[in-house]
């Protein structure tokens, strides 16, 4: 707010006739959304810090201990005349080749994957729902929800289901799997 | 010697390490135990100036990053450390490659714990970057004003995938060049660009050679560098966007069902 104050000849009296003049409205919600979050706030040093210390510490002891508990694979030496049956991808890409035995490779491996990434790209475009309440974004959760249930149930099968010639094999008769 | 004088020692010594201009030059600020150094060694140190100076308590907590983001950084930089070590035992030629792992795991000192360690977090990673996204997306973050640092984050989610994907081939054995067939033999059924794309990732008309070179220099340096650029940007656009995301507020019909208790509440 500003005061626009009469001219220098000020006395006493004319004091207490100063003019006021509007020149913003600012809403009352505007002020307290500035103030919440500073007062909600912690220092990154040491409170952010100490927690990114910790995780950072954690993985490395976690890797290690992987590391000296289970060997990197190495196979025999490659031979392109000896296909290995199956002859599996990385685990990662096991549900594409799970799609792989459905549909043909221009579908399976091609579109599916291609379409998958484009719509994760192209995602906060297409929901326009503005709210991040999660009573308000039923549709994008179950079909969010029900896209990672049918990609963790490919690649399961795609890594554990399956043996030579991608026939059906339970894990506990044999397991083909390479990490 | 008593104890006092022996930490009045230290204390002086500390006093003056600490004052001289060598150790001022390095340190433009105190011990970060006052709200003043603590906001002066983020602003004045290049790799905590990643952060801001003040944080949302709640976008803060564990139970709501899973710190998976952060995570996934720290793999890459173990990844990184632990890669450039075999990059100095590691010649990318079809006839040496394997020997070359072989020797890794049996000759070198802590060859193969560094390889096993550059697998797993590499698989590591790959979990921890789906985690992060899936995280990111039941909280809605990706929306408004963050939706083009979600974008930003699906192609890391890309680039995280094919450098494990590079990495996959260049032990040379018989899982490395058969998983990378069963991947490459995709390529050709692209629509029109199918045997453009073949040729470019594998350079021949099967996986030979001129993939493993191929694969290499993607591997350790083009796709760690198209990584760390948008990991700049990623980082970068986190705090431009207005910080974490914070977990999501109620939905309005529970604030007003809420409130609506509170008054029929009141009203008895």
């Amino acid at each position: 707010m500003s005061i626009e104050q009469e001219p220098r000849t000020q006395t006493q009296a004319s004091a207490t006739q100063r003019r006021y003049r509007t020149l913003a409205v600012v809403r009352q919600e505007a002020i307290t959304r500035v103030e919440k979050p500073l007062e909600d706030s912690v220092f990154v040093w040491p409170h952010l810090l100490v927690r990114e210390f910790f995780a950072a510490t954690i993985v490395t002891v976690m890797v290690t201990l992987l590391a000296l508990q289970i060997n990197a694979p190495l196979e025999l030496p490659a031979n392109p005349n000896v296909t290995p049956n199956p002859a599996k991808a990385p685990w990662y890409f096991l549900g594409l080749q799970e799609l792989l035995h459905y549909f043909p490779p221009t579908t399976g491996g091609v579109l599916v994957p291609g379409l998958v990434l484009v719509a994760l790209a192209v995602l906060p475009y297409i929901d326009r729902n503005p709210s991040r309440a999660y009573a308000d974004r039923k549709v994008a959760i179950i079909t969010f929800t029900m896209f990672l249930i049918f990609w963790a149930v490919v690649t399961l099968a795609g890594s554990f289901f399956r043996g030579p010639g991608w026939l059906w094999v339970w894990p506990w008769v044999n397991m083909y799997f390479n990490l | 010697m008593s104890s006092t004088s022996k930490k009045s020692l230290l204390d002086t010594m500390t006093q003056k390490m600490v004052e001289s201009q060598v150790w001022r030059s390095v340190m433009r600020h105190g011990y970060p135990d006052t709200p003043l150094n603590q906001s002066l060694v983020m602003m004045g140190n290049v790799f905590l100036h990643l952060h801001p100076v003040k944080v949302s308590r709640q976008a803060m907590k564990i139970t709501y990053t899973w710190c998976m983001g952060g995570i996934s950084f720290f793999l890459f930089l173990l990844l990184t450390l632990t890669g450039v070590f075999l990059m100095f035992f590691y010649i990318p030629e079809t006839h040496v490659a394997y020997q070359n792992i072989n020797q890794l795991d049996s000759a070198v000192s802590f060859g193969q714990l560094v390889r096993n360690m550059h697998r797993w977090a590499a698989h590591l990673m790959v979990v921890s970057v789906a985690l992060h996204m899936i995280r990111v997306f039941y909280h809605g973050a990706y929306k408004p004003p963050r939706e083009f640092n979600w974008v930003v984050g699906v192609f890391l989610f890309f680039v995280t995938l094919f450098l494990s994907f590079t990495g996959y081939l260049l032990p040379w054995d018989q899982i490395a060049i058969w998983a990378i067939t069963v991947g490459t033999n995709l390529a050709p059924y692209t629509p029109i660009l199918g045997d453009t794309v073949y040729k470019v990732m594998v350079g021949g008309s099967a996986v030979g050679q001129p993939t493993l070179i191929r694969f290499y220099v993607a591997h350790v340096i083009l796709l760690p560098l198209a990584a760390a650029l948008l990991m700049a940007v990623h980082f970068w656009r986190i705090r431009k966007d207005g910080g974490e995301a914070g977990p999501p507020p109620p939905s309005r019909r529970e604030i007003e069902s809420s409130a609506e208790r509170s008054t029929v509440g009141a009203a008895r």
